[in-house]
């Protein structure tokens, strides 16, 4: 019986909390202590350094047989190789936080087109509903 | 007077800048609703805030009477701000809420 | 002026003169309020042709014959400041161009949503509702009480009469009223109806951008809606 699923562990994926990189992955080279790590991100622009555990999220994603302190351009070919920014991208926490960067995004003539769609959709579902409960009750 | 478009933020008058021992009331501390940093601060510096209470007689025709006033700067790091009015707040105003509005418009 | 001068003050504050008292010692009704007024060319061209001297060493004899006055001129002139400002108007905010869709902030109609149209000479903003789409007609506005947003008409085949200027929204001089009681109480007031060259603007423009406005989907319910803050928004962190 394992305690924890996800393990500080060279490979494993993490997310930055915060800076100006936050929500962005990265892969955990080297563990230099209880505290800090050396991570890597090739593919997601963050560059090689060292961080404290309290501004990473460790991820269910994990890199297969990688060495400790692996080269960053070996680093990206895993990636690409194992999948794991892909694997990244379909988790429900990576969508939420795409999800929360195009919500902030939005324009003001946007904001108006989805609350329309939104009413529109709405209609729709309720109509529908209404007529469900008209053909059960009678 | 709730107007049907609310073009305004909410902020919120904690009391005046001050020492341990003296207050500055001509300079009166607001806290805006959803500013929580220093950064987030200078979109709100120079707007105009309004202080809008009731009184007890009508003048002009209402009940209802406007402080005005501008901020001027941040206080502190927590995004509070500093705000100055055409006439110092009154001490019982301290926990009443104000009005931000959105002009001077920078954007 | 010896303000701080010992025995200038009876006690810290209270001056020892009185107000008449300072003001006549301070002599300054003296210093009329005059402007030092150029004397004119011609009056030197003038009293030149009068004095005309008959010896030739001119410089010699003035230098020899020259007193200078011991008496000076009690007054002196003011020389009125020379103001380098200039009314310029304010720039165009960058977000702005032609066909912006803009947030009326302040104002009968605060807001509301609007097509900019162009920057009049005094650097007001020349919007438009249009009238037909939210009721809002053809007007200027100060741009520190808009709000730019991101959405776009496209206007640049719109041509705006020339006649459209800051003049044309000048208020008309208003018949002197005679001071009687039915005027005071407003009795048998005519409501001033929108001069029909005015509609007939509107409308021009009008059916020149709605079109455009059509084009684009729902952009014309886009206008006819306005801008409300809701709870949980803050603007500093809202794009428009």
């Amino acid at each position: 019986m394992v305690a924890f699923k996800r393990l500080a562990q060279v490979g494993r994926v993490v997310v930055l909390n915060d800076g100006l990189k936050a929500g962005r992955t990265a892969v955990i080279v080297d563990i230099i202590d209880h505290n800090r790590a050396i991570i890597d991100g090739p593919t997601t622009g963050v560059h090689r350094q060292e961080i404290s555990f309290n501004r990473v999220t460790l991820t269910d994603i994990t890199l297969k047989a990688v060495p400790r302190t692996i080269g960053s351009n070996a680093l990206k070919r895993a990636i690409i190789k194992q999948g794991s920014d892909a694997a990244w991208a379909q988790t429900a926490w990576a969508k939420k936080i795409q999800q929360r960067s195009v919500r902030a995004n939005l324009s003001d003539f946007d904001r108006f087109k989805i609350m329309r769609l939104k009413k529109q959709q709405r209609f729709i579902v309720q109509r529908q509903m209404a007529s469900l409960k008209k053909t059960k009750s009678a | 007077m709730t107007q049907p478009v609310r073009l305004y933020c909410k902020g919120r008058f904690l009391g005046y800048q001050r020492a341990q021992r003296a207050q500055t009331q001509s300079s009166s501390l607001i806290q805006i609703e959803g500013v929580n940093d220093k950064k987030d601060t200078s979109f709100y510096l120079g707007k105009r805030i309004a202080y809008v209470y009731r009184g007890k007689r009508e003048i002009n025709g209402t009940r209802y009477r406007v402080i005005w006033g501008r901020i001027s700067r941040p206080h502190g790091n927590s995004g509070v701000v500093r705000a100055r009015f055409r006439n110092n707040l009154p001490p019982h105003a301290m926990g009443a809420s104000v009005r931000i509005m959105l002009y001077p418009s920078r954007i | 002026m010896a303000v701080n001068k010992e025995g200038a003050q009876l006690i810290p504050g209270v001056s020892r003169l009185s107000r008449s008292q300072r003001y006549a010692k301070r002599g300054l009704f003296l210093m009329k309020n005059k402007v030092a007024v150029p004397r004119k060319a011609s009056d030197r061209k003038a009293a030149a042709r009068d004095e005309k001297p008959t010896d030739v060493n001119v410089d010699l004899v003035k230098a020899l014959t020259h007193k200078k006055s011991s008496l000076y001129p009690a007054d002196t002139l003011r020389k009125p400041k020379v103001n380098h400002k200039s009314n310029r108007p304010a720039a165009l905010k960058e977000t702005i161009s032609p066909g912006s869709v803009l947030i009326l902030l302040a104002g009968r109609f605060r807001g509301k949503r609007v097509v900019f149209l162009k920057q009049l000479e005094s650097g007001l903003l020349l919007v438009t509702g249009p009238y037909r789409v939210n009721g809002v007609p053809m007007r200027r506005v100060n741009q520190a009480y808009v709000i730019a947003t991101s959405a776009k008409v496209d206007v640049s085949d719109v041509t705006i009469p020339e006649n459209i200027n800051d003049s044309y929204f000048s208020r008309e001089q208003e018949p002197k009223l005679k001071g009687t009681e039915e005027e005071f109480f407003g009795e048998n007031a005519v409501k001033k109806a929108v001069p029909s060259h005015k509609a007939a603007d509107q409308k021009t423009i009008d059916n020149q951008i709605i079109p455009k406005i059509r084009s684009q989907n729902m952009l014309a319910s886009y206008l006819r809606s306005s801008f409300s803050l809701s709870k949980g928004q803050a603007p500093h962190l809202m794009k428009f």
